[in-house]
């Protein structure tokens, strides 16, 4: 009993001072999957919406409004210089409200 | 027709019954079912994970029964995608340039050895904690109320740090520059800027967080440590201080991170404030860490409730708790007080006598006398930010 306490004592502390004391190889974070619903416009999505986060920060909004998906693209564009053409947003909008969205335009 | 008249008449008649004004705000509780990810991030235990890239980890409620967030619960903000790994941690520096008399670069050793380390217990809090009570939505990320937690920080003083670089006479602006970089070139970097007058001997820049090393995610090697304000300004991986005699526009605390510079601190949807400030210090607010929404308590036993509650640094005076929807409080029982900007535990004993759902309230009061409001008192803002409303569980009696 005491052995195996030990033993994942050990291992423990080995993991941990790799990771602290120098950071000699990257460090591993997860890779996780935020399915989104797959239809014609998704590779509009795929195209412009993963370069700079997760589908999580798509997914984490809930049901939402037209106007707000407009609002959230748009924003994308203008704050974050996200190149979006115009024929593209159209694309992503229709898509977000579709899948993502609420049934109100506003 | 006849649908959707029953659906309006239905509505009207709940409205009432919440004992609600029609028109007033629809802001509500935070969202409180997300899921424990199966994902485990480096340091950390399992936690809620809005996205993976950058990491965006909260805390689940049941954590938030101790003054203390372990290192593995704490939760985690990220702006970028990509994070720096530092392949050697011996050649870390932290620059400090501008209107110095000299300039440095200061390593971790140096921090640890040449300057006198103090401690400092403080709430960490993100501005847009518990964004998902604002109704209509705000932009932004939906947390629940887990983007916080409370930590011992270790590390060298601000001041003692600027005083060995030496600052000019006509200094005025301190820059603070980490590694949480823009995802994208053109974007905008997340710099915060502090006015030299608003720099104390509480903020430190921290290399120990809890007597351990900071966790990665959490701005190994050092972050800055400003106790009683927001999270967007306690810069992780810090690496850069720049010293400058003017204010520099900055996206991040002049149009992100900010509420609108009125009274209220609130606007509309339809006519956003064109005035607006840095969130800057955090409100008064409490948090129940158990029963939880899951927890089954067993009818005529006692049980405890526990939590936790904070403010900017006055200090929490009271947390009062309610069975009956707010309309009487009792006086809950406080744990010590680990400094004025730490969580401060709270517990009740009560003994329900029915089965069934029963709900629970807590209300923080700080030194200062503000007190939180009920979420529906809450005013809104475009960026979700600094929600307090009293927390309220709802769980199962049986028998
Ligand atoms: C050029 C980089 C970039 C691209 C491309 C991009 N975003 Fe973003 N997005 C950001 C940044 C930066 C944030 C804010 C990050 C943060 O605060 O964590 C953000 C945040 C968000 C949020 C969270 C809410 C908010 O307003 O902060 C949503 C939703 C979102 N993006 C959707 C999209 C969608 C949909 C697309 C594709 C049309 C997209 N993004 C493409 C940079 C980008």
């Amino acid at each position: 009993m005491k052995n195996i306490v030990i033993q994942t004592l050990l291992i423990l502390t080995v993991a941990f001072s790799t990771l602290n004391a120098e950071y000699s190889k990257p460090v591993k974070v997860p890779s996780i999957t935020y399915p989104l619903e797959f239809d014609k416009n998704f590779r509009v999505i795929q195209r412009n919406c993963q370069w700079c986060h997760s589908f999580g920060y798509i997914t984490n909004q809930g049901k939402q409004s037209q106007e707000f998906w407009r609002a959230s693209v748009v924003k994308m564009r203008d704050v974050y210089k996200a190149p979006i053409t115009k024929a593209d947003e159209e694309a992503i909008v229709e898509y977000l409200f579709k899948h993502y969205g609420n049934g109100k335009l506003k | 027709m006849q649908r959707r008249e029953f659906l309006k008449t239905s509505l009207v008649a709940s409205t009432v019954l919440l004992g609600l004004p029609l028109g007033a705000s629809q802001i509500r509780q935070p969202l409180d079912n997300y899921k424990i990810s199966k994902y485990i991030f480096p340091e950390k235990n399992p936690l809620i994970a809005h996205s993976d890239r950058p990491p965006l980890l909260e805390t689940p409620r049941s954590s938030f029964t101790s003054a203390i967030t372990s290192n593995k619960d704490f939760f985690v903000r990220w702006h970028s995608p990509k994070i720096k790994t530092h392949t050697f941690i011996s050649g870390y520096r932290i620059a400090i340039s501008g209107e110095v008399n000299e300039p440095l670069y200061i390593s971790l050793d140096s921090l640890k050895n040449d300057f006198e380390a103090v401690e400092i217990t403080a709430v960490l809090q993100c501005g847009g904690n518990s964004r998902s009570a604002f109704v209509p939505t705000t932009s932004g990320i939906q947390w629940g109320s887990g983007a916080m937690g409370c930590a011992k920080w270790r590390g060298a003083r601000l001041k003692e740090v600027l005083k060995k670089a030496g600052l000019k006479s006509d200094a005025k602006w301190i820059n603070f520059n980490g590694s949480d970089e823009a995802a994208f070139y053109k974007a905008p970097r997340l710099i915060r800027e502090l006015k030299i007058d608003e720099i104390d001997d509480n903020i430190i820049i921290a290399y120990e967080m809890n007597g351990e090393d900071l966790p990665y995610l959490n701005g190994y090697p050092v972050r800055l440590v400003i106790p009683g304000w927001y999270s967007d300004s306690w810069v992780k991986m810090l690496s850069e201080i720049r010293v400058t005699k003017d204010y520099r526009p900055l996206y991040y605390m002049d149009s992100a991170y900010t509420v609108p510079d009125n009274e209220t601190e609130s606007e509309s949807h339809d006519k956003p404030a064109k005035k607006r400030k840095p969130i800057t210090t955090v409100n008064t607010k409490s948090y129940i860490g158990f029963p939880t929404r899951d927890t089954k308590v067993k009818a005529n036993e006692n049980t405890t409730l526990k939590g936790v509650a904070f403010d900017g640094g006055s200090g929490i005076k009271e947390v009062l708790i309610s069975a009956d929807k707010g309309k009487t409080w009792e006086k809950s029982k406080l744990g010590k007080e680990l400094s004025k900007f730490a969580f401060r535990e709270f517990e009740y004993n009560f003994q329900p006598k029915h089965s069934g759902k029963l709900t629970l309230m807590a209300k923080a009061v700080n030194n200062l006398g503000e007190e939180q409001p009920f979420a529906h008192e809450v005013l809104w803002n475009k960026g979700g930010y600094k929600y307090n409303g009293i927390d309220s569980v709802t769980f199962e009696v049986v028998k």
